[in-house]
């Protein structure tokens, strides 16, 4: 290359033609180099869809027994947040598990949360809000949203669980005992609990009584008139006993729980109490006009499967002797899909929006 | 001659570079996906599976097949037979969605 | 070396030409030729909002025998007032804050059993489309038994409703 002519030699043009085409490849991947480090800054919305998903259309796990029956100190094994009743009822919340979520003194945010819904190394900051359109429920947690955040909404249907009322008048002893004594101190009312018939009457989840993993509510009320001469006697009425008995195709016909003292799935409210009876204790409590029972989502879970009956009884001993609400010599109160005896699950309109930053 | 082989080597390297952000975003991946059209065909096929006319069981399986091509863009089946006795659930529904990008195939026990 | 012998092949003219080059290179690829437009996140958003609001509207909200979803009962009657309440209410409606303002066209797709063809009753819209919205399809399947005005056959059937939803 040593002359004046200022040409170049073939072979040094290919090298260098060679090395000019590698070195604008190498060019090209320079900003390849730095798509790791803004990674968390293009996706609020991609996160904010899964984290809407999730909850919208996820059970969570653990799904059976649902996570919502596990209490403040088994939260360590809850892996994934969900709110849907079943993976097959999309969009159909359940109560006790939107209550659950929202609950302050359990889970705290963010940490409890992002581990259990967000599934991100980078700790995103997020805020979710659910409302019913007609706002009786409206729930929000997380921080104020700043001015830049992915979003998305989603409409829902949040399932209110079933209740009877039982009138007590309607399920007087007289003139079914066929003669035997009616007048006695010892009443007992059965209220049946058939889980293979629930289960099998209504194939949708998002309608279905399901004692394992619904709330269960019994009211009676009325027991100021039940007796002959009402209203009955001040004083007159006590409430023992609430046993639970199971009958299994498997296993015997027998008692699996008896309400004894406070149990926080077990609560039992006499004449309109606003807090639950500490305990049957003395051994029997004076009743004025109302008993109600709130089995809580998940006390049968354990108890009872789907091939079980269940029977709650409630034993009243009367001061006097007097003819009142039994339903011993006739049939169990049947808590099934009748709509005038049972108020059937509701389905009610709501919002979620989640904004993730 | 360098010039043109300049120019061509610029070009090709601009293509190059711009191939890998051509490629699918997030949220053209979730509109892809027919989770909406899938959730919603297994719905009605689900309840269909009740009817017991057959009559009216096969108008509304032509029915889903018909207006699932025309308007969705999909091949949609479905057959439903009696489950074994004494099972916990009435019938076996055999579910076949196929919208060219993405099949979905299920057993389910209704 | 000025001469008028092939001055392009020196070294320094071919240095300082691909130096021109990479430059030129890099300067136009940091202000991104192609930018592959974005507008799928706000598509994604409104097509999960428009099928959220359908799947619920054709959900009853009890299970006794004869309950019919709100999208049964307004296909049935031809209520196309009730769908446009309905549905705007659904998609309207916020956690907080002021509403959303959606604009839809709805239709109604079904099978005539005698030709076997595929056709569409217009149910109703806010507007019209005019051509520059970036509208959204969302569908979903109603069941119809045949009792009642059905769109035709007056038999048990499968329709599809098909929303095309856009915000302003």
């Amino acid at each position: 290359m040593l002359d004046d002519q200022g040409n170049l030699s073939i072979d040094f043009l290919a090298g260098m033609t060679i090395f000019m085409i590698a070195l604008i490849w190498i060019s090209t991947m320079v900003p390849g180099l730095l798509i790791t480090l803004q990674g968390k800054t293009i996706d609020y919305d991609a996160v904010a869809y899964r984290t809407g998903a999730i909850l919208v259309e996820d059970p969570g796990w653990p799904a059976s027994p649902p996570w919502d029956n596990l209490n403040d100190l088994q939260k360590g094994d809850i892996q994934r947040f969900g709110l849907s009743i079943t993976k097959d009822t999309p969009n159909v919340l359940s109560l006790h598990k939107i209550n659950r979520f929202f609950c302050s003194t359990a889970f705290s945010y963010p940490s409890d949360y992002q581990s259990r819904l967000i599934f991100s190394n980078f700790q995103y900051l997020f805020n979710i809000s659910l409302s019913t359109f007609d706002r009786t429920i409206n729930e929000s947690l997380g921080d104020v949203k700043p001015d830049g955040y992915g979003h998305i909404r989603r409409y829902i249907k949040i399932k209110y669980p079933s209740n009877t009322t039982i009138l007590a008048p309607n399920y007087l002893n007289s003139g079914v005992s066929g003669g035997l004594s009616d007048n006695t101190t010892t009443h007992v009312f059965s209220v049946q609990l058939n889980c293979t018939q629930l289960i099998w009457d209504e194939t949708n989840v998002a309608y279905q009584i399901n004692p394992l993993t619904e709330q269960i509510m019994v009211n009676i009320s009325n027991l100021n008139n039940a007796c002959i001469f009402n209203p009955c006697p001040p004083n007159l009425i006590s409430l023992s006993s609430i046993k639970i008995y199971r009958q299994n195709p498997s296993q015997p016909f027998g008692q699996v729980r008896e309400y004894l003292s406070s149990d926080p799935q077990f609560n039992v409210y006499i004449d309109g109490s606003n807090t639950p009876l500490p305990a049957l204790d003395p051994p029997s409590v004076n009743v004025n006009n109302n008993v109600s029972v709130i089995f809580s989502p998940g006390f049968f879970f354990g108890m009872a499967s789907d091939s079980s009956q269940m029977y709650v009884n409630y034993t009243f001993t009367l001061a006097n002797p007097d003819n009142f609400f039994n339903n011993t010599f006739t049939t169990p109160y049947h808590y099934d899909y009748n709509p005038v005896r049972v108020t059937q699950p509701l389905l009610k309109e709501g919002v979620l929006e989640v904004a993730v930053w | 001659m360098g010039f043109i082989v300049s120019f061509a080597l610029f070009f090709l390297a601009i293509v190059v570079n711009q191939s890998t952000v051509v490629g699918q975003t997030t949220a053209e991946g979730v509109i892809e996906f027919p989770k909406n059209d899938i959730i919603d065909v297994r719905n009605e096929i689900l309840f269909s599976s009740g009817i017991v006319n057959p009559t009216n069981l096969t108008d509304v399986k032509n029915d889903i097949s018909s207006i699932g091509l025309a308007r969705k863009m999909a091949i949609i089946s479905f057959n439903a037979t009696p489950a074994p006795p004494g099972s916990s659930y009435k019938n076996v529904i055999l579910i076949h969605y196929n919208n060219g990008v993405t099949a979905y195939n299920e057993t389910a026990n209704y | 070396m000025v001469n008028s012998d092939g001055q392009l092949f020196t070294i320094e003219g071919i240095s300082a030409g691909l130096i021109m080059l990479l430059t030129a290179y890099i300067v136009v690829n940091t202000t991104s030729i192609y930018t592959p437009g974005d507008t799928h996140i706000s598509d994604m958003q409104l097509e999960q909002l428009g099928s959220d609001a359908l799947r619920l509207m054709n959900t009853p909200n009890t299970s006794a025998t004869s309950a019919e979803s709100s999208l049964q009962k307004i296909i049935i009657n031809n209520d196309t007032a009730q769908f446009s309440n309905t549905f705007l209410w659904f998609c309207n409606s916020t956690t907080s804050g002021t509403n959303d303002n959606l604009q839809f066209t709805a239709d109604l797709y079904y099978r005539d059993k005698n030709t076997n063809s595929v056709n569409k009753i217009h149910l109703t819209q806010t507007r019209n489309l005019i051509g520059g919205e970036h509208p959204v399809r969302v569908t979903e399947w109603v069941h119809l038994n045949s009792n009642g005005q059905v769109p035709v056959n007056n038999r048990e059937q499968a329709v599809l409703v098909e929303v095309l939803l856009w915000r302003d």
